[in-house]
């Protein structure tokens, strides 16, 4: 409820959207804007996600670890209203229940061992800090004025059983690139 | 008299026209019918083929946008709407792409920068953007509208255009080598017919006939002239001998047969001119009946008429190989002796006439006559070179004879 009030209040502040070529999610000038565009960006990366079959069907579980930088309400935005169950998570070592694995600001220590055990696992893990996308989490977030965008790590996605829709790997990729 | 001149007007240019431009006018014109209907109907075809299959192609390109532009809305990204829809700004026939996400807000924009070579075409062929809601998880996120332009159409309609131009020329070519076979299969034959015909009336050949023609109703027309050609024939054999006969009652007397007065006028001077120029002699006998009054008042003139008749075959008995007869008055006869060079001489040829006429005659009611004549001779050139003169030396010689024979009947009655 709270994040549907949201999403009206930045839609009638938005400001008009410009046709520059920016592989980012545009998002408000504003910290309210901010979480907007972070949920709707894992929100998205959820919805392209595949686990496999064998996993019983939603509600995914996402666990956040760490301190998350961009904005303090995680709150996946998922395209169809899939709800996300969002709980901290108590072990920084164990990951287990966990479907999603958010990892914010944490010791290098914990989050190597938290990458080292979801290796292999249907778990998709995503970051919001670590801009160069190199310490092994599948999907890096990153702020870029005007808004948010994020990167691709293929050797993670590939490591793992999950399947993410090649449209977003290719957004990712680009927007590594650029 | 002042009769009105409109009907001639109109009628003279068409006697300019031949068959031939006749044939080709109007061979041209079904053809160029043909080829123009043919040539709509292929093209008008073609347009609804290739505008349902634009359709298609508009319909398959907005899936395929709806597909490449669903993350974008999903992450809110235009720079991803612009790489998800590449493939579509490659395609040609499409004018304008747009994307709008759930709320209505345009997320990508983009506009063909080659513009659109006919709107009218293109607001009559694509008057409604073709467009399709994006879902993610079944719930709406947006939507993705196309237009189409009318190039792709406007190349075909070109092309058609130019084909069909093509297609016009080959056909003009044809039809006029067709026009040019047809004629001369049918203006040939025609040609034939106007030169017997011609041939007929200039050159008076009613032997001519026109030759089997190979077209049944130019053969039927052929038979037709070569029947009035054989009619014409025999009407043109029978004026002649009708004619020739007619020649001869004019030059011929009736009664005897023999050449009359005027067919004699002509053949002296004719005679007269052949022997001066040759440098020879001929002998002009005058002959004329004694006593034929008689022999028509006594026994009438069916009488007298069978005398003269039997007096001319006698003299033409007598005659040679050109010598020449004729009856020139009632009783009187004349000879042309010619040549008198070699044989008897013209006193020997006179006495030879006398002695024969002497020979009595069967008269038609039973009774002999017998016939006495007086014949004087004159020879040309000696007693006369010209006709006037010819014959009055032979008149003045036979009445010299005449008057002799006259004195010795009257010394033999007495």
């Amino acid at each position: 409820m709270f994040v549907s009030l949201l999403l009206v209040g930045s839609s009638l502040a938005a400001p008009q959207l410009a046709m520059e070529a920016a592989s980012q999610t545009i998002v408000d000038d504003n910290a309210a804007g901010l979480s907007i565009g972070v949920n709707r960006i894992i929100g998205g990366i959820i919805s392209y996600a595949r686990w496999p079959a064998d996993l019983p069907r939603a509600p995914r579980t996402m666990c956040v670890a760490g301190t998350p930088q961009l904005t303090d309400h995680i709150a996946p935005a998922v395209p169809g209203g899939k709800s996300i169950a969002v709980r901290r998570l108590s072990a920084p070592a164990n990951g287990s229940g966990c479907d999603i694995l958010f990892l914010g600001r944490m010791p290098a220590a914990d989050r190597q061992r938290l990458i080292a055990w979801v290796r292999g696992r249907p778990v998709l893990t995503i970051t919001d800090d670590d801009p160069g996308c190199s310490y092994g989490a599948m999907f890096c977030l990153r702020t870029r004025a005007p808004g948010v965008s994020f990167s691709v790590n293929l050797d993670a996605i590939g490591r793992g059983p999950l399947r993410i829709d090649p449209r977003v790997l290719k957004i990712g990729s680009d927007g590594d690139a650029s | 008299m002042t009769r009105p001149l409109a009907p001639r007007g109109p009628a003279r240019p068409a006697a300019h026209t031949t068959l031939q431009k006749l044939l080709s006018r109007f061979h041209f014109g079904i053809t160029l019918f043909a080829v123009a209907l043919s040539g709509v109907a292929i093209l008008l075809a073609g347009i609804t083929t290739l505008r349902s299959y634009a359709d298609r192609n508009m319909e398959l390109a907005t899936r395929v946008g709806a597909y490449g532009a669903e993350p974008a809305l999903v992450f809110n990204d235009p720079e991803a709407a612009r790489e998800g829809l590449d493939p579509l700004r490659r395609i040609p026939g499409i004018a304008r792409l747009r994307v709008i996400d759930h709320r209505g807000r345009p997320l990508y924009e983009w506009q063909s920068p080659k513009g659109d070579p006919s709107p009218v075409l293109t607001s009559l062929f694509f008057p409604q953007p073709f467009s399709t809601t994006i879902r993610r998880n079944g719930s709406v996120i947006g939507r993705i509208e196309i237009w189409g332009d009318s190039s792709t159409l406007i190349d075909y309609v070109r092309i058609g255009a130019l084909a069909g131009l093509g297609c016009l020329l080959i056909t003009a070519l044809g039809t006029i080598i067709l026009a040019r076979r047809f004629e001369y299969e049918l203006v040939k034959p025609l040609g034939e017919i106007a030169t017997v015909a011609h041939d007929v009336r200039l050159h008076r050949r009613f032997d001519k006939r026109v030759q089997p023609l190979g077209i049944a109703e130019l053969d039927r027309l052929g038979g037709d002239i070569n029947a009035l050609l054989d009619e014409l024939q025999g009407w043109q054999g029978h004026m002649e001998s009708e004619r020739a006969v007619l020649a001869h009652r004019a030059s011929h007397d009736m009664l005897t047969a023999l050449p009359n007065r005027a067919a004699f006028d002509e053949q002296l001077a004719a005679r007269i001119e052949d022997a001066a120029r040759r440098d020879r002699r001929f002998a002009l006998l005058f002959i004329d009946a004694d006593n034929f009054k008689a022999a028509n008042d006594n026994h009438g003139h069916a009488a007298g008429d069978a005398v003269l008749v039997a007096l001319s075959a006698r003299i033409k008995e007598t005659l040679r190989n050109g010598d020449f007869a004729a009856r020139i008055g009632g009783d009187e006869f004349v000879v042309i002796v010619d040549p008198l060079d070699q044989g008897p001489g013209a006193e020997a040829i006179a006495a030879r006439i006398r002695q024969i006429a002497a020979q009595p005659v069967a008269l038609p009611g039973g009774a002999d006559y017998r016939l006495a004549i007086s014949v004087g001779a004159a020879v040309y050139p000696d007693d006369g070179d010209d006709a006037a003169r010819l014959l009055t030396a032979a008149d003045t010689a036979m009445y010299a004879d005449k008057l002799t024979n006259r004195s010795q009947k009257r010394q033999a009655e007495t």
